[in-house]
């Protein structure tokens, strides 16, 4: 090494100072950079793409800040033009009579007598369908993408056909077939279905339980499942053949294939689906309003979006209770989502590494 | 080696040779093909023994007189009309409305959201200060955005932020848009340019839906996100060691790779659009479901068939943009 010019000193643990001979100060160095045209020109538009992305957030969490806000606010703090956004009149009276009177974890029934409230129903509602679902779409996917077998073709079109058929206009039929409930039973002919013609004519009801549910999940023919199965053939499509030719050759079944080596690999995509199904289970209204009804029916979500007893006799003949309504309503869309949005937390680098790695590539 | 084989031909037992022909080793395709069979197994037994009876049902509905017998079961009594359901909408006042409506919603929808997502796909692609937060954030419509969610933040955000705000904001009529971006504002700088009426009017439309489009874009988000990812980066290298610029690039390159995901998302938001509750005709139709169920019946038939067609028309010209990248 020549004569020392270079000194490196330790400032602290993780930085050190270099100085040699002809170094530049630290000003004039700066003062290069400014100068080539190209910083500028990339920092604007850093700071241009940060502030327009800071921006979209801002309209997707504002109606969020709105309903905590509102959450906590009294009537009175409504009729108070002078609070917007932070409740004068804090309290915690609109969770404490959603969660006491419209039963979100035990439900008091006209008879005075205790159930499970709408998180339990949604809860186990939710994580039995999306566990079905993504089960089935795992196999149904990986059915269409790996395997040549006539009509693979026929199967996927089924798929899309179902994806883009509305159930909304199914939506008579399925509450029929589940009114009475059989398989392979067309009612237009007038025929029995198998089952009854096994037991003999024997009726089963399936309104107000959870089956119609399981069975849509089991057949693959619920709520998007053309959707997951899509998602999952595109992902399968992407895992190399030669992945399983080898445990093939080792002298693996197709099922053992499957089983060891093929669903390991999909995890995070099986998360992805599994949030999905979950949550777009979790908020839906349609099916529950059509197989749930009457005094039987289980107390899910959306029936807790109402204005709680306790609050409606305390704010009788309020100036502003019509928007007060509106406010507990929002309340109450705000604890439906709680346990989505904590669950969302834990899964978000799953579902962005599943979405990445599945190549959703036509 | 000659005593080994006598061994087992001796060893052959009737029971064996039966064994032998049920067991028959197959062709592997074939043996594939069967495993095949059996994993799509629960969608055929689902399609075939529960979907296609509803289907053929859901039909029939459409074309029958529905009432409830007077014996006490709960069974119905169904009358076949012909096409009776499929002709009385149109006399039906505000169906032809609410229709052209739906279909103009969705025009109006599908190009903006197609253009935000692939827009936002793409800065969220870069490199940025707080990447990991900005798309956790944008990822939240698609858990949230759906079902019950879907009447709060379409309907009722408007209302809440009115309600927050106090009485201050409510006379105006601007609701929740209002304290977002200023309608009145955008309105008054496209009047003094002097740029045709539908395209102002188009522009505020998205303006005053900007919550909208901007929540109903995740999923197209995802499926760009994920298209983009599969681009590989020696292209870009490469282009850049050429001397492209970065909107070269994006049209040259990012474009041309990502048309498929386009043609997937322009039919995913299509459905989409159609299907989402708070879509006009989807409002009319189901409105009269619990007047007239096999009336509003028909009226999905019609409105799915009109769609099939949009989707069919759409699919038709995105394809033949489509840029397919050969695979080696």
């Amino acid at each position: 090494m020549e004569s020392t010019k270079t000194t490196i000193t330790k400032e602290t643990k993780n930085k050190i100072q270099v100085d040699y001979e002809g170094k530049l100060s630290t000003k004039e160095r700066l003062l290069n950079k400014i100068k080539a045209s190209n910083t500028w020109i990339t920092a604007i538009v850093n700071v241009f793409k940060f502030i327009l992305m800071l921006g979209v957030s801002f309209v997707i969490i504002y109606p969020f800040i709105t309903k905590i806000a509102g959450s906590f606010m009294s009537p009175n703090d409504l009729a108070d033009v002078t609070v917007s956004l932070i409740p004068r009149d804090f309290n915690i009276d609109q969770y404490k009579y959603i969660i006491q009177d419209n039963g979100y974890f035990f439900h008091i029934d006209d008879l005075g007598q205790q159930h499970l409230g709408a998180f339990f129903h949604t809860l186990f509602l939710s994580l039995i369908c999306a566990a079905i679902q993504t089960m089935v779409a795992c196999l149904v996917g990986y059915g269409i993408a790996k395997f040549k077998f006539k009509g693979n073709v026929a199967v996927m079109v089924a798929v899309v056909v179902t994806m883009i058929i509305p159930h909304s206009a199914l939506q008579l039929a399925f509450r029929q077939h589940f009114i009475s409930f059989d398989i392979a039973h067309v009612m237009s002919t007038g025929n029995m279905g198998i089952i009854q013609t096994l037991t003999g004519g024997k009726n089963i009801e399936l309104i107000n339980t959870y089956w119609p549910f399981i069975i849509m999940s089991l057949g693959g023919i619920a709520f998007k499942n053309g959707l997951y199965i899509y998602m999952m053939r595109q992902f399968f499509k992407g895992v190399p053949d030669e992945l399983e030719e080898s445990a093939y050759v080792d002298g693996s079944g197709t099922f053992r294939t499957f089983v060891q080596i093929i669903l390991p690999l999909s995890v995070p995509m099986m998360i992805t689906i599994f949030l999905f199904s979950f949550s777009w289970q979790w908020t839906d209204q349609f099916y529950t309003n059509l197989f749930f009804e009457g005094a039987d029916a289980p107390w899910t979500m959306p029936k807790i979006v109402s204005l709680p007893a306790s609050l409606e006799i305390l704010y009788t003949g309020h100036p502003v209770l019509k928007m007060f309504t509106t406010v507990v309503e929002n309340t109450a869309s705000l604890m439906i989502i709680l346990p989505l949005v904590i669950m969302y937390l834990f899964c978000q680098k799953y579902l962005v590494q599943g979405i990445e790695r599945s190549g959703l590539v036509g | 080696m000659s005593n080994n084989v006598k061994l087992t031909t001796e060893k052959k037992s009737p029971l064996d040779f039966l064994k032998h022909i049920f067991r028959r080793r197959a062709s592997l395709d074939a043996r594939k093909a069967r495993a095949g069979y059996v994993f799509v197994l629960p969608f055929l037994l689902g399609i075939v023994l529960i979907y296609l009876p509803i289907l053929i049902d859901s039909l029939w509905f459409s074309f029958s007189q529905i009432s409830a017998t007077s014996d006490g079961t709960g069974r119905l009594n169904i009358v076949s009309v012909g096409f009776e359901n499929y002709v009385k909408p149109f006399n039906t006042p505000g169906f032809t409305e609410a229709l052209l409506a739906g279909l103009q919603q969705l025009l109006f929808e599908v190009p903006a959201i197609i253009v935000f997502s692939l827009f936002i796909a793409v800065v969220l692609n870069q490199k940025m200060l707080g990447r990991a937060m900005f798309r956790a954030i944008f990822f939240v419509p698609v858990i949230i955005s759906t079902g019950i969610m879907m009447d709060f933040s379409a309907g009722g955000q408007n209302d809440m932020s009115g309600a927050v705000g106090g009485e201050t904001n409510s006379g105006t009529g601007e609701g929740g848009a209002s304290e977002i971006i200023s309608v009145l504002d955008v309105q008054q700088l496209f009047a003094s340019m002097k740029i045709g009426g539908e395209l102002v009017t188009y522009v505020v439309g998205i303006v005053n839906n900007v919550y909208n489009i901007i929540n109903y874009s995740g999923v197209q988000m995802l499926i760009f996100l994920a298209g983009l990812q599969s681009i590989s980066p020696s292209i870009y290298e490469a282009c850049r060691i050429d001397g492209a610029t970065g909107w070269e690039t994006f049209w040259k390159i990012t474009f041309p790779m990502i048309s498929p995901m386009i043609l997937v998302n322009a039919v995913y938001t299509v459905i989409d659009s159609f299907t989402r509750t708070n879509n006009p005709a989807m409002r009319f139709i189901q409105n009269a479901f619990a007047l007239q169920p096999e009336m509003s019946t028909a009226m999905y038939w019609m409105y799915f068939l009109i769609i099939a067609l949009i989707i069919v028309v759409v699919a038709g010209i995105a394809s033949s943009f489509v840029f397919y990248q050969r695979k080696d």
